[in-house]
């Protein structure tokens, strides 16, 4: 085994039979290939193996004598004799059950892995059928919630380290641990450190008895009665294969499927909790039509033949927001009857929150396994990936951890990958782009803005050491414009013309809308808006639309008499607050799709029932454009629809037939107009386990021009950093059982010499001062923070801080002074001046 | 004579007086008497509670699980910490048992881990609507005496809530005679503790010496084992 390269087929003996392993294989899963399953608690394919539990003790004879030992520690040896149904060999499987089992309380009847638990399976087929142990088992206070979401009963916690290991070696937030010794020990958390990961479900998941249960699954059902169909999470652009299991027509649990080229079978808590907000009682059920300031309930046919009153104007005067909640399908639909029946281009899936469709859709696209590429290097310009696409984030963290890749992380602000980065190039607001631009230029002698020379030399020689690159590009700051981060992707094509890129945007399936053309100058496939006949399409958009900025600036000046909104909350969820207020009640039709009422539905004057993700089939395409099933487990309740039915019926009561009343046909016609979709197999998105990656040649020659310069402000002092956070108050969020309370209070973070030196230490709340606006709001010291800057995530309880943001700046900058006192901090002249005060 | 051809048949049948028979016992019969039900006759289900009152039901749903005919609806809740219904963390919340589906196999007794289901020997209920064929846990749990609810469409006969359990347990479950009885149960309200029924290794050894006088209840094993052998 000293030579490179891989020595394939390992000669080795099982059960008597002569069998061939792989070179390094371990011996649990050489026999697991060839059908001969060693039973194991502790040992999970996607972790280090620990040898804890024993269970899967074989006797194993190297030429010295047969001895047990265990298969999960042991790589394939040549010629090595295994046994794994000898006498010795259930002896020791009858001796480590029964001690296991010595103090495992009998509750199966009541437990929630009753019925799926690999104690319990392992017990019956490996075990010894009776107990000699009748004294007293060790006893502690039964389930204990260590978070919201999940409990701990350590009487049933066989010790076997999977949710610790999980903690610690694949999210990295090691909040569990082993404590006490010997018969005392115990998992726990830290005293007064509830164990708040965003992946704790996935120990609840791998925890092969029922010491860690989730709180929303709680006696909610037992495995027999459960109902289960493939599909695909869609709240964030990752698309984490999952299971959804359902009882009595009603989503209980999501389970993460192991797909090697997505999520591992790793969810995040989001991926694996929303489904909660299916079953909430406020879901819209009927549509509604507003009329004399009030709403009423309506049928189907009256709303769709209001709706479609409000069409009719001139295309121009119609704008739609939204959008990237939906299936692929349904995304075309939309798309045909925006552009193709209405004649609109203002169709927006991105709420400003995005970048431009152009640089998504034409960049080389990298698949996450290309990203995670063995000794590559990650570059990172955009959000906290464990904030916004968190499946992602466990994908890239084991990269760098143990995949020897190397990340420089080009962000406003430290993020959960910090910790892991080769080269953090400290970029304040607005100069992501130039320091990309000094990379390119090799300008690496001088500073560029807050980014030290030192460590522009050090990427650079990342960058230029011929390891493959890849760029995660998102945006990582909605208080600044977009074309920054363009900016970087453009220099980045300068230097590394090789270089691939995965977009990390947020929204569920944003991708799909944009391939589907739900943005301006799109058409389905990726295909500009120019040409005048498209597909089966009646006609094609003869104007080029406006993005969501604008729209909602053109509801301002009456440009526009009815927008639609698709799943969009525009008041909720566009960064500028103020200007979506303000639109919003300045347009004269509003025609809402959407399942739930917020603060922009509620302003409707149609609203039209939405079916939710688990309630339709369809498909999701990925941050990487590969496609997935999503997929119906359950029945939509009163009267809501799959998006594209509605779709198809509206255009129905505007008089065209969209012309598909299947999906069937739906996918038919998508294949033949959108010319990327001709050679995807509908088949094969159903049925292949991991998804067809639709074809990414589409390197188009993108027009970035000059980076911008470095902004310069009117000295207000402080560049503000506004993003998302996984739990804030988004509708899903809020309405799914047990995350609502999640969201942690709004708080103003700034870097710890900037809070000494405004004399705000003692104190608990900044005055925020914008002119025409005031607020106080709590601050907190945080390291992560660049000096002169302030970062506070959106739409938090307490204080929202999109109230702070004013779209189309190129930066914001927000005035803080202490509380109570007219002192501004903008230079350290004043800074000095409130010193004196103080 | 044409038609009336196939008459004679009809006319002699019409003197020759009424075949159907009230059953002994039955609601409308001259004597209040029914016949003696078997021990282990499968009737209507109850649920049980513990001497102290606590219902024994946790909401497992191995019933549920087990029923051949889908006729049993269970869903499980945390207890009230305050108020709990039953011992432990978990208690029947909702529990349904449609009898127009149920054959009663007596299945979910013997998937029961608690004893809180078991079957009386009442088998006579004609409800008339579905919705009062769909016994709630409100009907099916025993009142605060212990013993069952009387619905009005039912006609309970004096012994018929008795010797709801313990009964089946005369052997361990696997089936081991060293077991006979010994009681491997709960006391229940308004019986407490139930004693063991008559043990099989008796009533076995009796009956390969060709005698019969041991208990009805047990023939059907006599017959295979003992009698059976020795006719032949």
């Amino acid at each position: 085994m000293t030579s490179t390269e891989a020595v394939t087929g390992v000669p080795f003996t099982l059960n008597g039979k002569d069998l061939e392993a792989d070179s390094g294989e371990l011996l649990i899963d050489a026999a697991e290939r060839h059908g001969v399953h060693i039973p194991r608690f502790c040992y999970h394919p996607r972790m280090k193996p620990v040898g804890m539990c024993r269970m899967c003790l074989v006797e194993v004879d190297t030429g010295r004598g047969p001895a047990l030992q265990p298969s999960c520690m042991l790589p394939v040896t040549p010629e090595m004799k295994v046994e794994t149904e000898s006498e010795a060999t259930k002896e020791a499987q009858d001796g480590v059950l029964e001690f296991l089992l010595a103090n495992h309380p009998l509750d199966c009847p009541v437990c929630d892995k009753g019925g799926e638990c690999p104690l319990q399976d392992n017990a019956y087929a490996f075990g010894p059928g009776e107990t000699r142990f009748v004294e007293e088992k060790r006893h502690y206070e039964k389930p204990i919630p260590i978070s919201d979401l999940v409990h701990l009963d350590r009487e049933r916690c066989i010790l076997c380290d999977r949710c610790t290991r999980f903690a610690s070696e694949v999210a990295g937030d090691s909040l569990i641990h082993f404590i006490d010794r010997g018969s005392q020990t115990q998992v726990n958390t830290f005293p007064d450190h509830p164990f708040a990961s965003y992946f704790s479900g996935n120990t609840v998941q791998i925890c092969p008895v029922g010491a860690l249960t989730s709180a929303p699954y709680r006696f909610k059902a037992r495995p027999w009665d459960l109902d289960a169909v493939e599909s695909t999470a869609a709240v964030d652009t990752t698309g984490a294969r999952v299971v959804l299991q359902s009882s009595q027509d009603k989503l209980v649990r999501v389970v993460g499927v192991d797909s090697d080229a997505v999520n591992w079978s790793w969810l995040s808590d989001k991926d694996r909790f929303s489904y909660g907000a299916n079953n909430s009682t406020e879901r819209i059920t009927e549509p509604q039509i507003k009329s004399g300031g009030s709403r009423k309930p309506a049928r189907w046919g009256d709303a769709l033949k209001q709706a479609a009153g409000a069409l009719r104007g001139p295309a121009d005067r119609i704008a739609a927001i939204g959008g990237s909640r939906m299936s692929l399908e349904s995304q075309y639909a939309w798309s045909k009857l925006l552009k193709g029946v209405l004649g609109t281009d203002h169709v927006n899936a991105q709420l400003g929150d995005g970048l431009p469709a152009a640089l998504v859709l034409g960049v080389d696209r990298a698949t996450i396994a290309e990203a995670c590429e063995p000794g590559g290097v990650i570059v990172l310009v955009g959000p906290d990936p464990k904030e916004e696409v968190p499946t992602l984030f466990l994908r890239l963290r084991h990269a760098l951890v143990e995949d020897g890749a190397s990340l420089i992380e080009l962000t406003p602000r430290a993020t959960s990958l910090s910790n892991l980065a080769d080269v953090r190039l400290a970029a304040t607001p607005g100069t992501a782009g130039q320091v990309m631009a000094a990379l390119a230029d090799g300008r690496l002698d001088d500073e560029v803005g807050t980014v030290a020379s030192a460590e522009l030399a050090k990427a650079h020689e990342l960058l230029t050491s011929g390891r493959p690159v890849t760029m995660v590009f998102g945006r990582a700051n909605l208080a600044e414009s977009a074309r920054y981060v363009a900016d970087a992707v453009g220099a980045l094509r300068r230097l590394v013309p090789e270089a691939r890129f995965l977009p990390a945007l947020r929204r569920g399936n944003v991708h799909g809308a944009l391939e589907m053309g739900l943005a301006p100058g799109f058409l389905p496939g990726g295909i500009r808006n120019r040409r005048t006949n498209f597909g089966r399409w009646p006609s094609t958009p003869e104007f080029e639309g406006k993005d969501t900025d604008n729209v909602l600036r053109g509801c301002l000046n009456g440009d526009f008499d009815t927008v639609i909104l698709l799943g969009a909350d525009p008041l909720g969820d566009f960064p500028d607050q103020k200007l979506a207020a303000e639109a919003l009640a300045s347009v004269t039709n509003i025609i809402s799709v959407d399942t739930f009422l917020n603060e922009s539905s509620a302003l409707a004057d149609v609203i039209l029932p939405a079916a939710m993700w688990g309630e339709y089939d369809g498909t999701f395409c990925n941050m990487e454009r590969r496609l997935s099933p999503m997929r119906a487990k359950v029945t939509a309740p009163g009267r809501c629809r799959p998006d594209w039915m509605i779709a198809a019926e509206l255009s129905l009561a505007i008089g065209p037939d969209l012309g598909f009343v299947t999906l069937d046909e739906l996918q038919a016609e998508l294949s033949s107009s959108a010319g990327s979709f001709t050679d995807v197999s509908w088949d094969e998105v159903a049925s292949a386990d991991d998804g067809p990656v639709l074809s990414t040649d589409r390197n188009w020659d993108l027009e970035f021009g000059d980076p911008a310069d470095l902004p310069t402000g009117p000295g207000y002092g402080f560049r503000l950093i506004v993003d998302r956070k996984m739990w804030d108050m988004g509708t899903t969020t809020q309405q799914a059982t047990g995350l609502g309370g999640l969201a942690q209070n709004a708080a103003i973070r700034l870097a710890p010499a900037d809070v000494q030196l405004m004399e705000l230490v003692g104190h608990e709340v900044v005055a925020i001062d914008q002119g025409d606006f005031q607020v106080e709001v709590p601050f907190v010291s945080d390291p992560a923070v660049i000096p002169r800057t302030a970062w506070m995530p959106a739409r938090l309880p307490g204080f929202d801080a999109r109230q702070l943001v004013a779209a189309g700046r190129s930066i914001t900058q927000v005035r803080l002074h202490l509380p109570d006192r007219d002192v501004t901090t903008g230079s350290s002249g004043s800074a000095e001046g409130s010193g004196a005060n103080g | 004579m044409g038609y009336l051809d196939g008459f004679p048949v009809t006319f002699k049948k019409i003197f020759e007086g009424v075949t159907t028979r009230q059953y002994r016992g039955g609601r409308d019969a001259t004597t209040e008497d029914k016949a003696p039900k078997p021990e282990r006759l499968h009737g209507r289900h109850v649920l049980n509670r513990y001497e102290d009152g606590m219902e024994k039901c946790i909401g497992c749903e191995l019933c549920a699980g087990v029923c051949p005919a889908k006729c049993i609806y269970v869903r499980g809740a945390d207890n009230p910490p305050d108020d709990p219904k039953s011992p432990g963390e978990r208690y029947g919340y909702v529990y349904e048992i449609n009898y127009l589906r149920c054959i009663h196999c007596d299945l979910c007794v013997e998937a029961c881990p608690t004893e809180a289901i078991t079957e009386t020997k009442l088998f006579e209920f004609s409800f008339t609507n579905r919705d009062d064929a769909i016994y709630t846990k409100d009907e099916l749990l025993v009142g605060d005496d212990g013993m069952p609810q009387h619905m009005p469409w039912e006609d309970w006969r004096p012994g018929e809530d008795e010797f709801t359990s313990g009964w089946m347990r005369a052997t361990a479950p696997g089936g081991k005679a060293a077991f006979e009885g010994k009681v491997g149960w709960s006391g229940e309200l308004g019986y407490g503790v139930r004693a063991p029924e008559a043990g099989q290794t008796a009533v076995e050894i009796e009956g390969t010496e060709g005698s019969s006088s041991s208990g009805d209840h047990d023939h059907d094993h006599d017959d295979s084992h003992g009698h059976g052998g020795g006719h032949h």
